[in-house]
């Protein structure tokens, strides 16, 4: 293999591109020991009712059955939850939602788990159900809680939206809506657990948050977090769907009962739908006042998130819908209304653009419309309001760091596709019709105010003499492991044999945050480069005592040495790593990252992650045909521009935006969670519908860099920025196209024909 | 547990079919796999007809051309018989599902699952494709609109199997075409197929057409009152409309988790307007 020398700033394929592809890489899913007992969890089926009675017997009593455990069977508060704590492990009176385990099966197949899952008898009293959020904020509402369908209301308010629109010269009004969204990684949730002799639990499982996992679970089970080990290998896909417990508390409560037997679950695709929590459906409602010129004066918006039986991050998901709902826009008065509501449709979670791809399609789709009402361009009206360093966001924040949104919006509008756009529509062929779309978007980095956002990095020089990376925060495919070694290799000056990483192990890494937020390589990134420099202090002074030199001066680090430059001695890290004990081959360093110091009329809206700092920015144009005759859409060429501080390595960057523009296409044109009763119609890929290579046009990504001071070598991440402007930009295409606005997503081929036919269009 | 049986020969086919007589049989085993998932019937053999060489075969006779049963999507796509003589059916394999999918999957696999949404059918339709049925007493033929009685229901008998699909020759049509609506562009149940085959005089008008659209009825739709209208005018965009027209009252859709009926409809009468569009 061709060593080669590991630098910031160099499109490098990935370090770990060999052990993928060749599939040495081990994944969650690839874990199994001696005498395994497969796990496995009898779900509801029924979205809302009592539990009259659940009758293991017959399941029990069939060989090869190990346990069947119910409610009766869990420690602890039985409540799992992330910063709620509402979710039973296993339920033991009420069921809200289809998915709802009620009994956990260990078994010593697969064969035989089917079986006896099959075998549990449930007695389930069905209870009236509520499906429909605005239905479920109603007074005489079905309640899915004792305390009410309401799980948070909150309201941001800046200057005063309700006078000003008053003082403006045009004003437009629209409404929204968005279905819920599946993360469709490859590899399903599951995971591996045993309990130890000394009575600790260790579990190797596909998850974003190994350190916080220990707490959910020690909380739901009542267990000492301590005596959780949680192992989190590279992940076949997260997307923010293994941010918070899936298989954690039911392999634990297993493992507990499994006399020391190891215990695996992996969920089916189905159970992964079923089970699994989605992107949260949103209704919208937006009224938007601005002047003759295109200023605006004042937002006022209403979003309703639908967040089903249990709360997940589904208020985290709101407050940051909402800090985004006005867009990367000057907005002097802003009035954003935000109910998160419980419903018996299936739990809505993370994921990838966190609330703000939702509100991002309301923002973008009434800057279109005002464009049209005032006659302008639809990308004079974003870069006349685009934010600038040193406004105020909708939300209040003053912007004090990096923010690229003009330049982003004037590197689209100076592009080749941009500049082509009208003669490109005037070439559509018959019963085409074309058009061209583009969309502004922003996403915060971090967990904002309220929740420390911390990583802890450690680097150790080995006995072998290699530099070890301990990563805190998992690597769910974006590439962080690798821009950690980059980062490590620049700082030492190391090459690709004198580097290695470790996956997070709770018990060999140092606590840090989730792998989420777009703030994994930012924070992590950060510590890592104070333990590399620390390190390199170190190594720099021990091979000066065994040079004999009074100090470090002239010693460089060069791959696997240390070298007096002038006179040509070497130190090799392998006799270092002999020489030195442990404890002193080893530099630790914390991050925490900094948060917005505004004081805001709502900063008491939301006890944590609200408001933000750092924002990464986007400007996306999407060439769109539509076909009159069946409605289909195609994205035909696609740009977007990407702003988020300097880049660590470019084809990383570009294999982060093109990733987000592809789930963003299919959230566009196809994905959509289809219920009916609560119950998912579509619960695998047969009739999920997520695009295919031939659904994806060529993606143009162009990168627009900025320096952001407090970002490792000037980064910020840019993992989730691109997910939000792909359907807005795809449904100002078709607009363009057409002549109507589709304001009911994904813009399917029925939904277009639709719009098609009751605009009376002529074939 | 469960017999496999994979036969070599037609001889050793008989053989185990005389054996199993509740055997099922399959070719490239893509729909089989997917019964499987939903409570397969568990105990009876499986007999696969993949391996046959004889069932595999591409090639005119006379003034057919004659497709064997095991002929897979992929052997389909890569034959210049059917992609010079059958444009129809060659672009309708080259849509089927993926390429594993078109690698295993069959024509004969495709008849016989009977779906109204297998995309071989309507082409098949449209040529007056027959089908030729073996057992160890001999061969018989049936046209296939006689052999698929409805959804997953055809006119195979025990013992029985489907050795090869044999499709006259098209002769001087200048329009062959097919389009399969899906919910993407690739890896998709069609949701609206039509396949259509005409001849047209050097001024454009309509001497011999034939029609046939995948589902949107419980089997292949065919329409001759549709054929009927446009036969005799020019194919334009009025006389299209009018076929539509005639399209959308006839079509029996149904409404399921890909479409409702209502697209299904639309989209049926659709579809004829592109051939106006067509050179």
């Amino acid at each position: 293999m061709k060593t080669t020398m590991i630098e910031v700033g160099y499109p490098a394929a990935r370090f770990d591109a060999r052990s993928k592809v060749s599939g040495e890489e081990k994944f969650a899913i690839d874990y199994s020991r001696e005498a395994i007992l497969w796990a496995g969890a009898r779900r509801a089926a029924m979205a809302h009712a009592m539990v009259r009675g659940i009758d293991t017997s017959r399941a029990r009593a069939l060989p090869g059955v190990h346990a069947v455990l119910t409610r009766e069977d869990v420690p602890g508060t039985n409540r799992q939850g992330i910063i709620h704590k509402d979710q039973p492990v296993l339920a033991g009176s009420r069921v809200r939602h289809c998915g709802e385990p009620l009994a956990l099966v260990l078994a010593e197949d697969r064969d035989v788990l089917e079986k006896a899952l099959g075998m549990i008898e449930v007695d389930l009293e069905p209870l009236e159900a509520v499906f429909d959020a605005a239905e479920a904020l109603g007074a005489d509402a079905v309640r899915v809680h004792e305390s009410g369908n309401l799980l948070h209301k909150a309201v941001i308010k800046v200057g005063d939206a309700g006078g000003a629109f008053d003082r403006c010269d045009v004003v437009i009004e629209d409404s929204f809506e968005v279905p819920g969204q599946d993360h469709a990684f490859l590899e399903p949730q599951n995971g591996l657990a045993w309990q130890r002799e000394d009575g600790r639990i260790s579990m190797i499982v596909s998850t974003q948050a190994p350190f916080r996992d220990r707490f959910e679970i020690a909380h739901a089970l009542g267990l000492d977090p301590g005596a959780i080990h949680i192992v989190s290998p590279c992940l076949g896909g997260g997307f923010g769907g293994k941010d918070g417990a899936t298989v954690q508390c039911l392999l634990a409560l297993g493992a507990m009962r499994a006399g020391g037997r190891p215990v695996k679950m992996v969920w089916g695709r189905e159970e992964s739908f079923n089970a699994g929590y989605k992107r949260h459906p949103v209704r919208m409602w937006y009224r938007v006042g601005a002047m003759r010129d295109g200023t605006l004066q004042c937002i006022h918006c209403k979003l309703i998130y639908d967040t089903g039986p249990y709360a997940h991050l589904g208020v985290e998901v709101m407050a940051l819908g909402m800090e985004h709902a006005c867009g990367p826009y000057r907005v002097p008065n802003t009035l954003v209304e935000g109910w998160c509501v419980h419903t018996n449709n299936p739990v809505s979670g993370a994921m990838r653009g966190f609330g703000v791809c939702q509100a991002t399609f309301g923002i973008e789709s009434m800057m279109d419309l005002l464009a049209s009402k005032l006659g302008m361009s639809r990308l004079d009206i974003r870069l006349k309001n685009a934010l600038r360093r040193g406004d105020k966001n909708g939300a209040g924040i003053t912007l004090v760091n990096s923010t690229g949104i003009l330049p982003c919006l004037e590197t689209l509008g100076g592009h080749r596709l941009f500049q082509e756009s009208e003669q490109w529509k005037k070439l559509a062929g018959p019963y085409k019709k074309r058009g061209v779309g583009i969309a502004a978007t922003w996403n915060a980095i971090g967990y904002g105010r309220g929740l420390p956002d911390s990583a802890i990095a450690r680097v150790e020089l080995t006995r072998e003499g290699k530099i070890r990376i301990y990563s805190s925060v998992s690597d769910m495919g974006q590439g962080n492991s690798s821009a950690f070694v980059q980062m490590a290799g620049q700082i030492l000056t190391q090459d690709a044999s004198h580097l290695e990483i470790i996956q997070p192990d709770t018990d060999l890494a140092h606590p840090s945050g989730s792998s989420s937020a777009g703030r994994t390589t930012y924070t992590f990134g950060n510590a890592l480069i104070a333990a590399c420099e620390e390190m390199k202090e170190k190594l720099l002074h021990r091979a000066s005592l065994l040079l004999m030199l009074d100090e470090p001066a002239g010693l460089a680090l060069l791959p696997g040495i240390i070298k007096h430059l002038p006179s040509g001695r070497e130190i090799p890290f392998d006799l270092l790593g002999r020489l030195f004990p442990e404890s002193d081959r080893m530099a630790v360093k914390q991050f925490v990252m900094p948060v917005a110091r505004d004081t805001l009329e709502s900063e008491n809206e939301f006890k944590l992650g609200f408001p933000h700092l750092l924002f990464s920015y986007g400007a996306h144009l999407a060439y769109v045909e539509v076909d009159e005759l069946t409605g289909k859409t195609e994205v035909k060429e696609y740009l977007c521009v990407t702003e988020g501080g300097r880049v660590i390595n470019p084809a990383c960057f570009d294999q982060q935006v093109h990733g987000a523009v592809v789930q963003g296409l299919g959230y566009g044109l196809m994905e959509e969670v289809l219920t009916r009763q609560g119950k998912i119609l579509n619960p695998n890929f047969t009739n999920y519908i997520i695009p295919t290579s031939m659904d994806v046009p060529d993606i143009t990504s162009l990168c627009v860099e900025t320096e952001e001071t407090t970002g490792p070598f000037g980064m910020k991440g840019i993992g989730e920025v691109g997910m939000n402007a792909p359907l807005p930009a795809i449904a100002g295409g078709v607009e363009d196209a057409l002549g109507c606005r589709i304001n009911r997503s994904p813009l399917t081929a029925a939904r277009v024909l639709a719009a098609l036919d009751a605009r009376g269009v002529n074939r | 547990m469960r017999d496999v049986f994979l036969p070599r020969s037609l001889e050793k086919l008989w053989t185990y079919l005389d054996e199993s007589p509740g055997a099922l049989v399959f070719a490239g085993g893509t729909d089989l796999l997917v019964k499987t998932f939903n409570g397969f019937p568990e105990g009876e053999a499986l007999v696969c007809l993949d391996r046959i060489d004889e069932l595999k075969e591409i090639c005119q006779q006379g003034e057919s051309i004659w497709i064997g049963a095991c002929a897979t999507h992929s052997g389909m796509v890569a034959s210049r018989l059917v992609r010079n003589t059958l444009p129809a059916l060659w672009k309708a394999v080259g849509e089927i599902g993926s390429p594993p999918v078109r690698n295993m999957g069959t024509i004969g696999g495709n008849i016989c699952t009977a779906s109204p949404a297998g995309d071989t059918l309507p082409p098949l339709y449209a040529m007056k494709a027959e089908v030729e049925i073996l057992c160890r007493e001999g061969a018989r033929r049936l046209p296939i609109a006689q052999f698929i009685h409805g959804p997953g229901a055809t006119g195979l008998q025990k013992a029985e199997i489907v050795s090869a699909v044999r499709i006259p020759k098209p002769q001087g049509l200048n329009l062959q075409h097919f389009e399969k609506v899906g919910l993407r562009s690739a890896l998709a149940c069609s949701v609206a197929s039509l396949a259509a085959l005409a001849r047209l005089s050097p001024d454009r008008v309509v001497e011999e057409v034939s029609l046939a659209w995948g589902s949107v009825a419980p089997t292949v739709f065919t329409c001759p009152q549709a054929e009927e209208t446009l036969v005799g005018r020019p194919l334009c965009a009025a006389s299209l409309r009018e076929a539509a027209e005639i399209v959308r009252h006839r079509v029996r859709p149904i409404s399921d988790v890909r479409a409702d009926a209502e697209y299904r409809r639309t989209v049926a009468g659709n579809l004829l307007l592109r051939l106006g569009t067509l050179s």
